[in-house]
């Protein structure tokens, strides 16, 4: 298999000739995980003002965002203008990358990378200008059907050196809550591991807007050099709000807001409504309580005494195979009794959660990490899915997926496959369903990619999960690490470069290849059965290969692309070759050198059916070698020297002669009588 | 313990006896010549003694050829001598103790037997002919197969069988 890099195109495109990315001047505090930010200048239009995002090709956009806000843009948030392909020199390297433009906000950030808060901020400018702000560009993104979910001191600005207005920074480039500190995020949510965390909703905006402002107010980064582990203590102890202002009040009417907004409880988190009373003054103060999550008594998990349920289940999701082994040491249900005395568990909801008793042969079963991921969300119905030391949503699945494949994580791809087990999610599902109906909304999207997940075949598989579930994502494969590919058409295309620079055979056993053309291309399933089962006849594969891609380009309505043409028929020499019917070779091989040089794929599938000949030459061949064994016999039988004795000779020399005597018989009676 | 020694059980297959109609029509006719003329049916009747001979004491395959044979050219010598007898019927001794007569009326089924000897001989060369032909045509056949899909056609030789001289004897 060759490893040829696809090269990246010479020419520009339109918009890569419009826009001019300053790759020497980056623009920190405007990049983000999903991408890298760089001035930019407009070529055609002048004065305004604009930074360029090179987008990280491993974190899913949020394109119905884009969609929406290029259409339709939000005041108080940074919207992208524009964006394309456009090739880029990053170390001297040639590299095609999306690059979306945003309007640029020129204040500067709240509060920079390394924590110093910007000397134009003050508590007034918190009350007045930036809640007001932050609350008018979200409840905008809320009226859409989105959530923002990276609201952070660093990305809100001034949206300009002169003005009080501020902006808040996009959150198009990454997905809901990507890579957010835990400290930043609301409760629920930042149990789950950075990456998976999922949409949310609005609320977990208003818990970010408060956290944030909290932040700025104290002028710290509340969320850095804090461990999670004591982090989500002081949080489940003391309340998200003291926990991160480590005990320190925030006087005033500010402090009743981020008090508000920062509460815990969904239920006692303020909205939009309770901020604009709070705006307009009416809003009475209101006390957030802690609801209970206490069990009757503490459990001791690894020396630790834990009496909140959301703490133990965090601690059992951390290490599964301690929480395992302990959970197979007790007797559950008695366990249950004993430290939830309000709570019934039924026999109904024991059998479900069904905690085994240790059989005695050690060491943890496949079986042991679905019972901890059963008893954790038995604790904590309305926290993420913990799974083998992974914590998420099922709606964060998706950049979990691109985030492992990123990192070429197989063990966690693994854990994934092994959670896609419609059951499994039914019977997490049935455990929370009570409390929580998060895991039954997603189900149904579930179903369609957990048909995929644990097949091994080409074009399925979690390749095939990871392309579904993010189609906006570029395929991953090593080959394509030069250029941007979103579709067929740009896919075919780097083929074509490929073809141009080195050999294409066997390109469709790249697994993320495979998937992404079986994703972005409509009924290929009967081609990549067929593939998959040529896959150790190289000839075949070859031939099924030339029809696959010709199928593509047929479908795109593609140009002639003579180079991948010519390496599939290159590819086709040895097939050609194993033709036994001479004359059959040479018309095929004829055909295919007067195709190769037209470029047009289909027509020379078309001209040259390879499978149909192979088939036909392989039968025919057989009944030629079936021929020849029969003359053989023949031959032999024949050679045989024949002597008078020979039965047949006997038989044959006989009747001559009874022959020879009826008719000298006839002949004298002939002459006797007449 | 003794071993009894138990014949194979083979179960005999009686040898399908060539069953032949010469008898019932040779009497059939021979009752109905004599039934007009009793001394042809005398005549046909002794000429054809070395018929009559061959078909009680015939044995071996392609009887029935040998005896239609053998019966066709002895009737070929006795036929002569119908109309003479015929004619007149009182010559019969006369004609049937003549010993030129009975080296021809015999002597014509030796021919029959001279044919049954030649015959598969003379078939043997023909066939031997025909087969030759027939090799060259198999031949020319082989040759258009071998040039159209190549001698991968033939088989794999490594299965044939090595030459006596190389092969491993078995011990």
């Amino acid at each position: 298999m060759s490893g040829e890099n696809a090269p990246v195109p010479d020419s520009q495109s339109a918009f890569g000739d419009r826009f001019e990315v300053v790759t020497s001047q980056p623009l920190a505090e405007f990049s983000t995980y999903g991408g890298d930010a760089y001035t930019v200048n407009d070529k055609e239009k002048s004065g305004g003002e604009y930074y360029a995002l090179v987008h990280n090709p491993t974190v899913p956009v949020r394109n119905e965002i884009y969609k929406s806000l290029t259409g339709k843009p939000i005041a108080n948030l940074v919207c992208p203008v524009d964006r394309g392909l456009m090739n880029l020199v990053f170390d001297g390297r040639k590299r095609q990358r999306l690059v979306t433009i945003f309007s640029r906000p020129s204040g500067g950030a709240l509060m920079d990378n390394s924590g110093n808060l910007n000397p134009r901020i003050t508590a007034s400018h918190l009350r007045q200008n930036v809640t007001l702000s932050v609350l008018k560009s979200i409840t905008s993104l809320h009226k859409r059907g989105f959530v923002h979910r990276s609201i952070m001191p660093t990305n809100i600005y001034f949206a300009s050196p002169n003005s009080d207005e501020v902006v808040l920074g996009e959150c198009y480039s990454m997905p809901p809550g990507y890579m957010q500190p835990f400290a930043m995020e609301a409760l629920p949510l930042a149990l789950a591991d950075p990456t998976s965390r999922g949409a949310g909703d609005a609320s977990a905006d208003y818990f970010q807007m408060g956290a944030a402002l909290q932040a700025l107010y104290f002028g710290e980064q509340l969320w850095n050099g804090r461990d999670r582990g004591s982090t989500l203590m002081a949080r489940v102890n003391q309340g998200s709000f003291w926990a991160l202002s480590g005990g320190r009040e925030v006087p005033g009417a500010l402090g009743a807001l981020i008090r508000g907004v920062m509460a815990d409880e969904v239920d006692e988190r303020w909205g939009a409504e309770e901020v604009l009373d709070w705006f307009e003054g009416v809003g009475k103060p209101k006390r957030t309580t802690m609801r209970t999550w206490a069990m009757s008594r503490p459990t001791t998990f690894k020396g630790v005494a834990v009496v909140d349920r959301r703490l133990l289940a965090d601690a059992f999701a951390r290490d599964p195979k301690e929480a395992a082994a302990f959970l197979k040491s007790i007797d559950f249900s008695s366990w249950v009794q004993l430290s939830f005395r309000d709570e019934v568990l039924s026999e109904r909801l024991e059998n479900m959660i069904n905690v085994k008793p240790d059989s005695g042969f050690g060491g943890v079963r496949a079986d042991d990490y679905k019972m901890v991921a059963r008893v954790c969300m038995f604790l904590h119905p309305h926290g993420p899915v913990n799974y083998k030391g992974y914590s998420f949503y099922l709606d964060g699945l998706s950049s979990m997926i691109a985030e492992a494949f990123s990192r070429d994580d197989r063990e966690a791809i693994s854990a994934i496959v092994e959670v896609m087990d419609i059951k499994f999610l039914q019977t997490l599902n049935d455990i929370c369903d009570p409390h929580s109906k998060v895991i039954d909304q997603q189900i149904p999207y579930l179903r369609k990619f957990i048909e995929h997940a644990s097949s091994k075949q080409l074009g399925r598989g979690m390749e095939r999960v990871l392309y579904e579930m993010n189609s906006i994502l570029p395929c991953l494969s090593q080959r394509f690490s030069n250029v941007w590919i979103g579709s067929i058409i740009q896919l075919m295309r780097a083929l074509e470069r490929i073809a141009i620079i080195g050999a294409t055979r066997n390109i469709l056993l790249d697994r993320h290849l495979a998937a992404f053309c079986a994703t972005h291309g409509t009924d290929l399933e009967r081609e990549f059965n067929a593939l998959a089962t040529a896959q150790h006849n190289p000839s075949k594969f070859n031939s099924l290969s030339m029809d696959f891609f010709g199928i593509l380009q047929k479908r795109c309505n593609m140009e002639p692309l003579p180079h991948l043409t010519g390496k599939l028929v290159d590819g086709l020499s040895s097939a050609v070759k194993e033709l036994k019917n001479k004359k059959r070779r040479e018309r095929v091989q004829g055909l295919l050198e007067k195709g190769k040089k037209g470029g047009d794929i289909t027509k020379l599938t078309s001209e040259v059916n390879m499978v149909r000949a192979q088939v036909e030459d392989a039968r025919e061949f057989a009944q030629a070698r079936t021929l020849i064994a029969r003359l053989e016999r023949e031959r032999t039988k024949l050679s045989r020297k024949i002597s008078p004795s020979d039965p047949d000779a006997q038989l044959k020399g006989m009747k001559g002669a009874r022959l020879v005597a009826f008719v000298s018989g006839l002949l004298i009676s002939f002459l006797t009588f007449f | 313990m003794a071993k009894k020694n138990k014949a194979p059980l083979v179960r005999k297959r009686r040898q399908r006896q060539e069953v032949s109609a010469f008898g019932p029509l040779f009497f059939t006719g021979l009752a109905a010549v004599g039934f007009i003329s009793w001394q042809v049916a005398v005549l046909v009747a002794f000429g054809l003694v070395p018929t009559i001979v061959l078909a009680f004491t015939g044995k071996g395959s392609n009887k029935s050829l040998r005896l239609q044979c053998v019966t066709f050219a002895n009737l070929s010598g006795v036929i002569a001598f119908i109309p003479q007898v015929w004619s007149r019927p009182s010559q019969l001794e006369a004609i049937m103790t003549d010993p030129i007569n009975l080296v021809m009326m015999w002597g014509s089924a030796s021919i029959g037997y001279m044919l049954i000897y030649v015959g598969p001989i003379v078939a043997t060369h023909i066939l031997q002919g025909m087969a030759q032909d027939k090799i060259k045509q198999i031949a020319q056949q082989r040759q258009t197969l071998v040039e159209a899909w190549g001698p991968d056609v033939l088989g794999d030789k490594e299965q044939e069988p090595a030459p006596n001289h190389i092969r491993l004897k078995k011990s």
